[in-house]
């Protein structure tokens, strides 16, 4: 088992970081990869133990891929399998494109339920109302969801719940389906952007990523290519967070500022120095901030995933703050671990209140998930005296290097077997 | 506003003096995107559509030179030059 050690109240951060390649994308596209039984290669991955993960799966199931720094090469032409197995999905969310991609490419897939972050309840309903309306028979029984489907057929699909899951996963299912697929109400996150742009450069014919009305003409093939993956934003806004919560001065490199504009938004509305210059992003700290509200909601929304972390910044902004978590109804989970370490804060069903400015205290917690982990961090930067995270396989699924990462910043974090 | 089709707009860049007008952006993006082995035409109208830099690539720069304009100072480049061929004034 190992632990972060961090000691706190250590100064500004300070200096420059680069941002790795999207989590986010990368979990989508590589799955998309079969698709396809060219060769195909993927740039600026970043390290981290979902990419590893899933690599593995795919190499169960007959799939060559080669990993080595960064770039990883797929050739899916000796695709033997559609079957993942539970001990390797378990492991990640993302599991569940396994479902889309393999129903596209072989007509049928068995993927256990997937694992990932405890957030509450993230139902898959709509990824299978896609592929049902497609065509495919959807069965879900002894753990397992089952998909049959011989030969996908373009649809019409309505989307009840804004989903980035269940949007990419029937854009991966609808790319070699016989005729026309439209996603209506589709979610528009960069990754689900990047995917397409992938799979459009294999040959696919999407329309319309990154709005609520997506095009899939069907293709009967897909070729190779080499694709780079986007920056991921959520890593980027976890250290713009960090550097303004303890007063620092960071500049991010290999940025797209457009996919923080919220974060953007929020942190100069609590008084913090944010400059933006073409993929570079410059955080200033202000000590105390000013307490703002916050309401997270899907892209172009304040993302859910900096919500834990956000809150952090806001234990250090003088007066009361809001946050409503519009995303996920279960992730408050971090909470009492913060409370632990002096925070006061005050949930009630999807809401917040977080006064402030309170001077943290260092405390042993456990990493509930992976966003919930990288908040500790921060906390712990501010903390007074040390804070203990256990549980920080969650923390590597998702950043990579970020103990280094921290350091070059000026943090004293280490990681231990503990 | 321009009362003439034939008027090229030249747009500053943020950081340094050097000036862009939409046909170099559109030009070197093209490029960029091509070398790269994507389809240019559907990445530059899915950016144009959507506002996402992530249809575009990190390649020679190009996705940084395309937001040097804004999106509507793209378009508007479009549609007159569009115009002007339909009119015979190209």
């Amino acid at each position: 088992m190992r632990k972060l050690h961090i000691n706190g109240n250590n100064g500004p951060l300070n200096g420059k970081v680069k941002i790795s390649g999207a989590k986010n994308a990368a979990v989508a596209i590589i799955p998309a990869a079969i698709l396809s039984s060219a060769p195909v290669r993927i740039d600026n991955l970043p390290d981290i133990q979902d990419i590893h993960i899933l690599t593995e799966i795919l190499r169960s199931l007959g799939v060559e891929a080669s990993w080595h720094n960064g770039t990883l090469d797929i050739d899916a032409g000796g695709l033997s399998g559609w079957h993942a197995t539970y001990e390797l999905v378990k492991k990640l969310r993302a599991s569940y494109y396994l479902l889309g991609a393999l129903a596209g490419r072989c007509g049928k897939a068995v993927v256990p339920a997937p694992g990932g972050c405890d957030l509450g309840p993230r139902p898959i309903d709509q990824h299978i109302k896609g592929l049902t309306a497609l065509g495919a028979r959807v069965e879900v029984e002894h753990g397992l969801i089952k998909v049959e489907a011989p030969r996908l057929t373009g649809a019409d699909i309505y989307l009840d719940v804004v989903s980035v899951g269940a949007t990419i996963n029937i854009m991966l299912a609808a790319v070699r389906a016989r005729g026309r697929t439209v996603i209506e109400n589709a979610a528009k996150e960069p990754e689900i952007v990047d995917t397409a742009n992938f799979l459009n450069a294999m040959g696919a014919n999407i329309r319309g990523a990154g709005t609520d009305v997506i095009k899939i003409t069907g293709v009967e093939e897909l070729g190779g290519m080499t694709h780079t993956v986007i920056p991921d934003r959520i890593e980027a806004g976890t250290y713009m967070i960090a550097a303004a919560a303890t007063g620092g001065d960071v500049l991010l490199c290999d940025v797209i500022p457009k996919h923080l504009d919220p974060v953007i938004a929020k942190l100069r509305e609590m008084g913090i120095t944010v400059e933006v210059a073409d993929d570079q992003i410059r955080v200033v700290g202000q000590c105390p901030p000013q307490a703002v509200d916050v309401k997270t909601f899907p892209y172009p929304g304040f993302p859910t995933d900096l919500q834990s972390l956000i809150m952090v910044l806001l234990t250090k902004a003088r007066g009361c703050s809001i946050i409503t978590e519009n995303v996920f109804e279960g992730r408050f989970r971090h909470v009492d671990e913060l409370k632990r370490m002096g925070a006061r804060i005050k949930v009630e069903g999807r809401t917040a209140l977080v006064e402030g400015p309170v001077q943290l205290t260092g405390a042993p917690v456990a990493a509930t998930d992976l966003r919930a982990g990288a908040s500790f961090i921060v906390a712990g930067l501010l903390a007074e005296g040390e804070t203990e995270i256990s549980q920080v396989e969650h923390i590597h699924r998702g950043y990579e290097k970020i103990c280094e990462k921290f350091k070059v910043l000026g943090a004293d974090i280490r990681e231990i077997e503990g | 506003m321009h009362d003439s089709f034939d008027q090229t707009v030249k747009f500053k860049l943020r950081e340094d003096d050097e000036v862009f007008s939409a046909a170099d952006v559109f030009k070197l993006v093209h490029e960029a995107l091509k070398e790269k082995g994507y389809n240019a035409i559907n990445q530059i109208v899915g950016y144009l559509l959507s506002g996402d830099p992530a249809y575009i690539t990190s390649h020679k720069n190009a996705r940084v030179l395309i937001r040097r304009l804004e999106r509507d100072e793209l378009l508007e480049e479009l549609v007159k030059s569009y115009l002007e061929r339909l009119s015979g004034g190209g």
